[in-house]
């Protein structure tokens, strides 16, 4: 199915001619305002010709993939790199995503909330995946569920990420269907840390014994993470800012003494 | 695996926590959580300033921005210092019910005298930067000495004067000696003291005249030199709450010490009635604790009136103290409600205490 609505589109754009013109522009559905910015975009871009012809070929494909005029310019101004890639390059990418579960709808809200995603070359994505399943025990359900939640984890360092998944399974004893419902890796291991620790010394977090039980009851990772500071602070932690504030300043300081003394992964 | 390491016996650190958790959650209550955070995370200290030393340290402190505790008060608070001491407002003991009075009005602040010597600098309220180890003077003396600053409060509530007899029974390792000699001659105790005293003070006033160190059993004093300190400080050792929060070595809550531990307060009281014992009619004593723990602060001092006056005839007052934390209320934490003492509280933006302070009069 997807072959031909790619060739329906194709029709209206006339195969065979690469010319980006202002009038197959509008021609596409982009009203003279937003015709006029790509035009301009396109030009600006190094390479000329060659990359307009690669500007055609990413909108056909933006198109496509059921994106509105508006929210392709949107997407294509957050990631101008795009009007350059190779047509052949962005269909394996997209196909890749497809064949990972990103199916329609949530490939759609993906690529325009992170365009940056059909940059990545296919075989990162793949090592990222594979990082997941292998080393951190996500299920292929969960991998889908992370990439379309926080699709900018295709280009983190996998020895942070290990990082972080290891501190947040051991330290925190979360299993991985909470941390793929708490959006973790949306979070710096810095924010995940600092609540964390911060719940903890004040008694309100307790790691898991070798039996995963605990005297109190932890509250869910969900519940840390997805507030704002004033909710996180009034409602889960019950402390001041200015406690939280100079903890964090304090947190720091033994993080960079640790650092010091023995060395750990996340430095960059 | 980084985080798999689970150590599988109790380290004595954790013995402490569960210990605390159990008690003070009680006896704290919503306040516990503040104060357990704050005990887990680094400490701030006070620099005791060396009236010996003669650098031109207090500018050197002032520049890097830390400020006098005695001159960063509570502008409502009146303050006479080293003026004529009036009685300060106190209540005797009925029994063992326990009460003070509890007005805070100008009239009874205005009472509080404290030594302008004994200056010690903290960085304000937040501020995390911490002191330089002190160097030593041309004579080699060092210029301040860091103690936790709330340890400095029993020693200006004991109101050491020129020419006052001072006993300080628990001494080492001499922080409090420190800041009592600063305003003159002490009489205390060890080996550790000696050398502490050795950085700070000049030789000719570590005399035996001025100072003599024993290290007779504090409970014994009361047999042989009784009615005769004008100032008694009973700075006992207890269960060390942030010390046995963060070091594993030698900690009171280690299984070998579980005995030691549980007779704290009665070697507590021992002390106290040592002191009371050893101060004149008329004399000051002062009971103070780094413990949060009610058994070895409220309860001991309860018992000691009680068996001072029950056993031995003698009828203590309790000094309110209030003066002196309403004044100071913009650097430390006290615990609100103290029936009996007052005690500065942990908190993560005044990372001070805990110490508990309660002072005695002896009437007769
Ligand atoms: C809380 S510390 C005193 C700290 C000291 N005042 C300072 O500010 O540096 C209590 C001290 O009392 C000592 N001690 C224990 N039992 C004692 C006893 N029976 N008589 C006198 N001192 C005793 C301990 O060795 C310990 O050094």
């Amino acid at each position: 199915t997807n072959r031909a609505s790619h060739q329906s589109h194709g029709l209206r754009l006339q195969p065979g001619d690469p010319e980006l013109s202002l009038l197959s522009l509008l021609d596409m559905g982009f009203t003279d305002s937003q015709a006029q910015r790509i035009y301009e975009d396109t030009s600006k871009l190094r390479g000329g010709s060659a990359a307009c012809k690669h500007a055609l070929s990413t909108l056909t494909a933006l198109f496509v993939l059921g994106l509105n005029p508006s929210s392709v310019l949107k997407l294509l101004e957050k990631c101008p790199e795009l009007y350059t890639v190779r047509e052949s390059l962005l269909q394996q990418r997209i196909g890749n995503l497809r064949k990972l579960g990103l199916v329609e709808g949530s490939l759609q809200r993906v690529v325009s909330h992170f365009p940056q995603i059909i940059t990545v070359p296919v075989k990162t994505v793949k090592s990222m995946v594979m990082f997941l399943r292998e080393k951190c025990l996500f299920t292929v359900q969960q991998v889908t569920d992370i990439l379309r939640d926080t699709p900018a984890v295709v280009l983190e360092n996998t020895d942070k990420l290990e990082y972080k998944f290891q501190y947040v399974y051991f330290r925190m004893g979360v299993k991985q269907a909470e941390m793929v419902k708490s959006r973790l890796f949306r979070y710096t291991l810095d924010e995940v840390r600092s609540r964390h620790s911060f719940m903890e010394r004040r008694g309100l977090y307790q790691t898991p014994d070798k039996k995963g039980q605990t005297i109190i009851i932890n509250p869910k990772l969900d519940s840390i993470l997805n507030v704002d500071q004033d909710t996180f602070l009034t409602d889960v932690a019950k402390a001041s800012a200015e406690e939280y504030e100079v903890f964090r300043r304090l947190l720091a300081r033994e993080w960079q003494e640790e650092e010091r003394l023995h060395g750990t992964v996340e430095a960059d | 695996t980084k985080w798999a390491a689970t150590p599988t016996k109790h380290p004595p650190t954790s013995l402490s926590l569960q210990h605390f958790d159990a008690t003070y959650s009680v006896q704290l209550g919503q306040l516990w959580p503040s104060v357990r955070a704050a005990m887990l995370s680094e400490r701030k200290y006070g620099a005791l300033l060396n009236n010996f030393s003669h650098d031109a340290i207090l500018a050197e402190l002032e520049a890097q921005g830390c400020r006098n505790l005695l001159s960063d008060t509570d502008t409502k608070a009146h303050l006479c210092l080293e003026q004529e001491s009036e009685v300060v407002a106190g209540v005797e003991y009925s029994g063992v019910s326990i009460s003070k009075t509890s007005d805070i009005d100008g009239h009874k602040l205005s009472a509080l005298h404290l030594s302008p010597h004994i200056k010690c600098f903290v960085f304000p309220r937040g501020d995390i930067t911490r002191f330089k180890p002190a160097r030593p003077d041309v004579c080699g003396l060092l210029g301040y000495y860091l103690m936790d600053a709330a340890s400095v409060l029993p020693c200006l509530a004991l109101d050491v004067r020129e020419g006052h007899n001072v006993l300080d029974l628990c001494a080492a390792p001499g922080g409090k000696t420190l800041a009592l000699l600063q305003t003159q001659s002490v009489v205390s105790r060890t080996l550790r003291l000696r050398r502490v005293l050795n950085s700070y003070i000049p030789k000719s006033l570590l005399t035996d005249q001025n100072l003599r160190i024993t290290s007779f059993d504090g409970t014994k004093w009361g047999d042989f030199e009784r009615n005769t300190f004008d100032r008694v400080l009973v700075d006992v050792p207890c269960t060390t709450d942030r010390h046995s929060l963060t070091e594993d070595e030698n900690n009171i809550f280690s299984k070998s010490r579980t005995s030691e531990r549980r007779r704290l307060p009665q070697l507590q009281l021992e002390l106290l009635m040592a002191g009371i014992a050893a101060a004149c009619p008329g004399g000051e004593i002062l009971y103070s604790t780094c413990t949060l723990s009610q058994i070895q602060n409220q309860s001991v001092v309860e018992q000691a009136v009680y068996v001072a006056r029950e056993n031995h005839g003698i009828n203590l007052q309790v000094v309110d103290l209030r003066p002196l934390t309403h004044m100071l209320r913009k650097t430390f934490h006290f615990a609100p409600d103290l029936h009996l003492g007052e005690m500065v509280i942990p908190h993560l933006a005044a990372n001070f205490g805990p110490i508990y302070m309660c002072k005695l009069r002896r009437l007769s």
